[in-house]
């Protein structure tokens, strides 16, 4: 097709570009060294030589022995993370098993991630996995949920004998999913839910300090419809709103924070020029975030380490096998981008969470990269195009931009508060059905190449059956047989703290966990204190 | 819509069946169906009881069930229509396995997973409601 191009975000593109496309900024920029302000080239100076990228593919289901045997699976196939998915219904939500919005719908318990219940739970999953050797994704990605999925992780660690100092990984808890993409049906205010990232984010510089506290995770934004700038954009605006807090309560040193949180994720699609000129600009304009409005000028604050997930949304449902190649393309971008860390989502993304089948392969993409292609020798290897310098600098420009934006809404909080934000992303996926819907944007084997010869058949992932009716039994056991007096003083404990505002609520979750006090409990003390957000979409 | 503009608007109660709060999907559907001329009601993530009661009082004449779980929960929101004396036809979208969609097709369901074309939905629906009485 001839004519005007653009990028998914709308920047128009040329047939070839030339020196003269680069602004001379961006020259400046490229003529640094990676591993070397402002890390537009790179995090680390030699990267994959080395630091390989970590393979860290999102994984649980069902039970906790389920949950644990597929991250000992993923670890036998060459994972060098792991990651503890847990069930939506009972974690996004914190309601027990037998919460009746839990029993009315109990099919699906366990579909989606483990049910994790109570510290008991947590020992099955975590059986003969080294907590030591890995850096670990406790689950908690949902704000609300972060202090006790993390609290539970750590400990399972302490009663391991285990330094929480030496401990890496991250809680996630992130706004991006539950407050934009994937509602609740009820959570905490995103206000109240800051006070819980800034307990996180306190309790760990002076606890965890090898933890990410709060791993912001703009993918889920960009999946649910924020183009590549606005994802930028937003994560950064994001990242203001805890460094401000932290900022204007002076109680930790900007740069170890700044560190802290220094640990993102961003989607990677199919526009793959436009995604990689992403990560190299989200690098340069943290440097330059953290360097002109926090005054940080340790490198290792000014140093941003990227994970990278492949977008669910690339997956298609029709020929799931094309997106065996979908996952490689989206792969082979993010590394070009100088990741740090990536997850392939699955061929069967579409119909279900990963099959173990589909996991392997998510697992031999990124093995076939690091092994058979050379593509691990040398450092930013798009360094110096000149299409991609130019749209590097673009998507900086526009990214700036839309920061301004949301601080003129009043910050990234307000944005969701308001749904200012959920407004960009429905118009961004309207604008996307219409392309779809009418050809003028191609998706093979859904809107042309449909035939399929093979008419091979994916079922996906095979839920397991029994995890409400398992879950309902770990669960009465723990009521029936924990020392009741320490677990309703536990509670007590973090009630008084939670109202509180400036008491941290860290030390009260951890004696919560020990005391086998239960996601539900834990859930009904945070309603009552916090309520609930309302939300700012309507369908 | 012209030359149907003496017929009251079709109504449809579009619902999620699982506690998976992921919208993108029904509020592309709900726009397609409201820029046809339908009217939407979204009951959200509504249990079995609450669809029931949906359909009934709201009187609707088609209900787009989005399944974000396992097909056996669209099934049982099915029985309990039908016991209602519920019978508007049932269409259901989100991540269906094949082998949901054919459980679901075999009771008459028609279903729309991943990457269905907005346009099909919508001309389901318009064959669905035709002619009956508003």
């Amino acid at each position: 097709m001839s004519g005007e191009r653009y990028t998914a975000s709308g920047i128009p593109i040329r047939p070839v570009y030339g020196p003269a496309d680069v602004p001379a900024p961006q020259r400046d920029a490229a003529d640094s060294r990676p591993g070397q302000a402002p890390f537009l080239r790179g995090a680390y100076p030699e990267m994959y030589r080395s630091r390989p990228w970590r393979i860290f593919q999102l994984s649980g289901y069902g039970n906790p022995e389920d949950e644990n045997e597929r991250i000992r699976f993923l670890l036998e196939h060459g994972e060098t993370g792991f990651i503890m998915e847990h069930d939506r219904m009972t974690a996004d939500h914190l309601y027990d098993v037998d919460h009746p919005e839990v029993v009315a719908r109990r099919e699906d318990v366990g579909l989606t991630g483990a049910v994790l219940l109570h510290v008991r739970d947590y020992h099955i999953a975590l059986d003969r996995i080294d907590q030591a050797a890995y850096y670990a994704h406790s689950g908690g990605g949902v704000v609300q949920h972060a202090p006790y999925a993390n609290a539970a992780y750590w400990t399972i660690a302490r009663r391991r004998g285990l330094d929480l100092r030496n401990l890496s990984g991250t809680g996630q808890s992130d706004y991006f999913l539950t407050y934009l993409g994937c509602f609740p049906k009820e959570q905490i205010p995103a206000r109240a839910g800051l006070r819980l990232n800034r307990d996180l984010i306190e309790f760990c510089a002076a606890e965890v300090p090898r933890w990410v506290p709060v791993s912001i995770a703009a993918y889920n934004g960009a999946d649910t419809g924020l183009n590549a700038w606005q994802e930028l954009g937003a994560l950064l605006a994001n990242a203001i709103e805890y460094l401000d807090l932290v900022r204007q309560r002076g109680r930790l040193e900007m740069a170890a924070v700044a560190h802290a949180v220094g640990g993102v994720s961003f989607r990677v699609s199919m526009d793959l020029f436009e995604d990689i000129a992403k990560l190299r600009a989200a690098r340069k304009m943290w440097h330059d975030l953290i360097r002109e409005r926090y005054g940080v000028d340790d490198p290792q604050a000014l140093r941003l380490r990227i994970h990278v997930v492949t977008a669910g949304t690339a997956m298609t449902y029709p020929q799931p096998l094309n997106n065996v190649v979908r996952g490689t393309l989206m792969a082979f971008a993010a590394v070009l981008g100088g990741v740090q860390s990536l997850g392939v989502s699955g061929y069967d993304e579409a119909i279900s969470i990963p099959s173990e089948h589909a996991h392997q392969m998510s697992l031999r993409i990124q093995q076939i990269l690091q092994n058979e292609t050379n593509l691990t020798a040398v450092a930013d290897p798009l360094g110096g195009s000149y299409f991609v310098e130019a749209l590097t600098a673009e998507i900086e420009r526009r990214a700036w931009e839309f920061v301004g934006e949301i601080e003129a809404q009043g910050g990234f909080i307000a944005t969701l508060d308001s749904g200012w934000l959920h407004q960009r992303a429905i118009a961004n996926q309207l604008e996307d059905s219409r392309k779809i819907e009418g050809g003028e944007r191609k998706i093979v084997g859904v809107n042309c190449f449909e035939a399929d010869v093979g008419a091979l058949e994916v079922e996906g992932f095979r839920p397991v059956d029994n995890v409400y009716e398992r879950s309902l039994e770990r669960l009465e056991a723990v009521r029936r047989t924990r020392d009741a007096r320490r677990a309703r003083d536990a509670i007590r404990r973090l009630e008084r703290a939670c109202r509180d505002p400036e008491e941290n609520v860290m030390p009260a979750m951890l004696e919560v966990l020990d005391a086998e006090v239960t996601l539900g409990e834990v859930g009904a003390v945070f309603r009552d204190v916090f309520g609930t957000w309302k939300v700012p979409v309507n369908v | 819509m012209k030359g149907e503009l003496a017929v009251p608007a079709r109504r449809v109660l579009l619902a999620k069946t699982s506690l998976d709060g992921h919208w993108r999907g029904p509020l592309a559907v709900a726009h397609a169906l409201r820029n046809a001329g339908f009217e939407v009601i979204f009951a959200g993530m509504a249990s079995v009881e609450e669809i029931v009661r949906a359909a009934a009082d709201e009187d609707v004449d088609l209900v787009g069930l989005n399944v974000g779980g396992r097909v056996e929960v669209a099934e049982r929101i099915l029985d309990a229509l039908r016991a209602a004396g519920i019978d508007a036809p049932v269409i259901a979208g989100g991540t269906l396995a094949p082998h949901a969609c054919r459980k679901l097709a075999e009771r008459g369901v028609a279903t729309f997973p991943p990457g269905s074309s907005l346009q099909a939905i919508v001309e389901t629906a318009r064959a669905l409601t035709r002619g009956e009485s508003a």
